[in-house]
């Protein structure tokens, strides 16, 4: 391994890390995995060390919630350095099968789960959807984005089909890519595999530029963060669909007829929350709803604790049998009654759901999407 | 110790439906994605594994079009280290032993101590070029190889077969031969982008019938013993049941099915 082809110390600032431990006093996992990831800024500095360090198992730990980052008083990005490290592992081609199925998945089929690009617009099968054309004369005004996962999975499905009912709802004049649409590569880039990200980037930036629209709508905040911050050269402003959807709110668009007497509580996703500050879209949305009544989590917010699902680690499986923090997740829901937990995020509706199996407690509270307690309410 | 690997490119047919075309003689590709066949990647990794312990060198041969550039350059980029393509509108439509024919005519010249294809495509599955290519050259063959093991004098290796049942029969052969590789023979790595944009610089011999010293009358299907007639759908027997509805009520469904037979 060659120090001036990697350059840790320049790429993440090393040394202008003073070692005051907050990234890993903060970091969620670190509870229940062996992952330090301070010890990580230091022993990086030492780039002979580099390739041993890429070895160990906990570099797959980390959810890339941003959490290290945000509390980092030096400004620094201790996650990337492990993202660097995973890299390294990724160049040697030595990775676990999971990520390299979901790796070779995107570059065959542009999707991480195997699925065949044909089946992509399954899910939209029983609906009337616009698909639209490049190079169209006539503006339309949202290009949606649908996501890989809420367009393969049959649980998560059911939030894109309850989007284009209250897109509908709305008259929202909206289109989709269709068979065309490719992963957005936010996990490829976490899972460290930086030359299948640029080819997402370069091929989704042309793709899009084509269209003649107005902006683009996400449903998952990893789609969003990727587009946001992370391409290059996009025509187009990128919303997620809670700011679209407080918008048709607010302008009167979408009228919620239904009352739900619900006690629902909202679970921040890392993506939205943490890493984009969207946090007063997503309550203002679900204390339109009439009838529920919203309670919060003590750890919500900026503090809200990550489910585990991003960074890759939808294909990682950790190697601790510690509580899941997604387990934690769905215990403190219980402990302050709510019934329902919203999400905004396709990874946190299948962790949150999963743990409320695991716990036995499927039967007394729903996971679901914002979207999916919209759509019951028009 | 050098190792020729044939690969394939096959469409991935596990996940998707597949409709017989009008010619009934080929199926609908337009909507499929396509990839290494499964058994040859196996292969591409354990002959890359050989070459790591025991050096010398990796050559990749694919009979196809242009297309196929993509699975040889993702072999290539996990340590191949030459490559060639066979293409030729006189391939088209080659049995088994009309494809062996042209490998056969292709390793000719080259050095090599080991041959090795998947055991069978997941297209054709006739899970016999690499026997007709063995026949033809005249070395000895093994199929359905899941342990290779070089022995000491490079001479020869100890070869296991996955028999019924997970059955492993032990045999060894004399080198060079032919091994036609099964899945799960070792974790195949994974090439990274960069390495296929790297490996896109290293050349790929284009190699028509006439370069390889064929006559148009020996390969495709002038040059077959078995040549396809057509394809059909298989028949939906009386005893077969197919559940409709969501995932957990068929999920359920089949359970209970399977609880009911005793299977589980």
């Amino acid at each position: 391994m060659c120090a001036e082809e990697v350059g840790f110390v320049e790429k993440y600032d090393l040394l202008g890390c003073i070692q005051c431990g907050r990234c890993t006093g903060g970091c969620p996992v670190a509870m229940r995995t062996p992952l330090n990831v301070r010890c990580f800024m230091y022993n990086t500095q030492n780039e002979d060390r580099l390739e041993e360090l890429s070895e160990q198992p906990e570099i797959w730990d980390c959810t890339t919630c941003f959490a290290c980052a945000a509390r980092c008083p030096k400004g620094l990005e201790p996650l990337e350095v492990l993202i660097g490290l995973r890299s390294l592992q990724i160049e040697e081609g030595r990775i676990q099968p999971t990520v390299r199925d979901a790796l070779e998945s995107i570059f065959k089929d542009g999707n991480p789960w195997s699925s065949p690009r044909a089946k992509r617009m399954d899910w939209a099968e029983e609906l009337d959807v616009n698909i639209l054309e490049p190079e169209a004369e006539e503006t339309t005004d949202v290009l949606l984005f649908v996501c890989c996962t809420d367009a393969y999975d049959p649980r998560v499905m059911k939030v894109v089909q309850s989007l284009i009912k209250v897109l509908d709802a709305a008259g929202v004049d909206y289109g989709l890519i269709g068979d065309d649409e490719s992963c957005c590569g936010s996990e490829v880039r976490r899972m460290g595999e930086e030359g299948l990200f640029e080819m997402c980037d370069e091929e989704n930036v042309e793709l899009f530029n084509s269209y003649n629209v107005n902006r683009i709508v996400t449903i998952s905040p990893h789609c969003y963060n990727t587009f946001k911050k992370e391409y290059h050269g996009l025509n187009y402003p990128i919303l997620h669909y809670t700011e679209l959807v407080a918008e048709l709110l607010e302008d009167g668009k979408l009228e919620l007829d239904k009352e739900l007497n619900n006690v629902v509580t909202y679970h921040d996703p890392c993506f939205l929350g943490k890493q984009n500050d969207i946090y007063d879209e997503p309550r203002y949305i679900l204390t339109r709803i009439p009838g529920i009544e919203f309670r919060e989590f003590d750890r919500c917010r900026e503090r809200s604790l990550c489910c585990e699902g991003g960074g890759g680690k939808m294909w990682v499986e950790t190697e601790s049998t510690e509580e899941r923090l997604a387990e934690k997740r769905v215990e403190d829901a219980k402990e302050i009654g709510a019934e329902i937990i919203t999400v905004a995020c396709p990874f946190c509706l299948l962790t949150l759901e999963d743990a409320t199996k695991v716990k036995g407690i499927d039967e007394e509270m729903r996971v679901i999407d914002i979207l999916e307690l919209l759509a019951e309410a028009l | 110790m050098n190792v020729v690997v044939c690969v394939k490119r096959v469409p991935d047919t596990a996940e998707s439906e597949v409709h017989i075309d009008a010619s009934e003689k080929d199926i609908d590709k337009s909507r499929l994605s396509f990839g290494i066949n499964e058994c040859d990647n196996y292969a591409v990794e354990e002959a890359i594994q050989i070459k790591e312990r025991l050096e010398g060198n990796v050559t990749i041969i694919s009979l196809g079009g242009k297309d196929s550039d993509e699975v040889i350059r993702m072999a290539l980029a996990k340590g191949g280290d030459e490559a060639m393509r066979l293409e030729d509108d006189a391939f088209v439509g080659g049995d088994a032993l009309a494809v062996a024919k042209a490998l056969a005519a292709a390793v000719k010249d080259l050095e090599y101590d080991i041959i090795f294809t998947g055991a069978l495509t997941d297209d054709d599955g006739f899970a016999a070029a690499g026997v007709a290519l063995a026949e033809l050259i005249g070395v000895p063959h093994a199929t359905y190889v899941k342990d290779v093991e070089i022995l000491e004098d490079g001479k020869k290796a100890k070869v296991g077969r996955e028999l019924e049942g997970g059955l492993m029969e032990y045999l060894e052969i004399d080198l060079p031969c032919m091994l036609g590789i099964q899945t799960g023979i070792n974790e195949p790595r994974y090439a990274s982008f960069k390495g296929i944009k790297q490996a896109a610089k290293k050349e790929i011999a284009l190699k028509n019938a006439s370069d390889l010293g064929l006559d148009a009358s020996d390969v495709g299907e002038a040059g077959s013993w078995a040549v396809l007639e057509k394809f059909t759908p298989p028949v939906v027997g009386e005893m077969a049941e197919i559940f409709e509805g969501e995932p957990e009520e068929t999920a359920a469904k089949l359970a209970d099915v399977m609880k009911e037979k005793g299977l589980v």
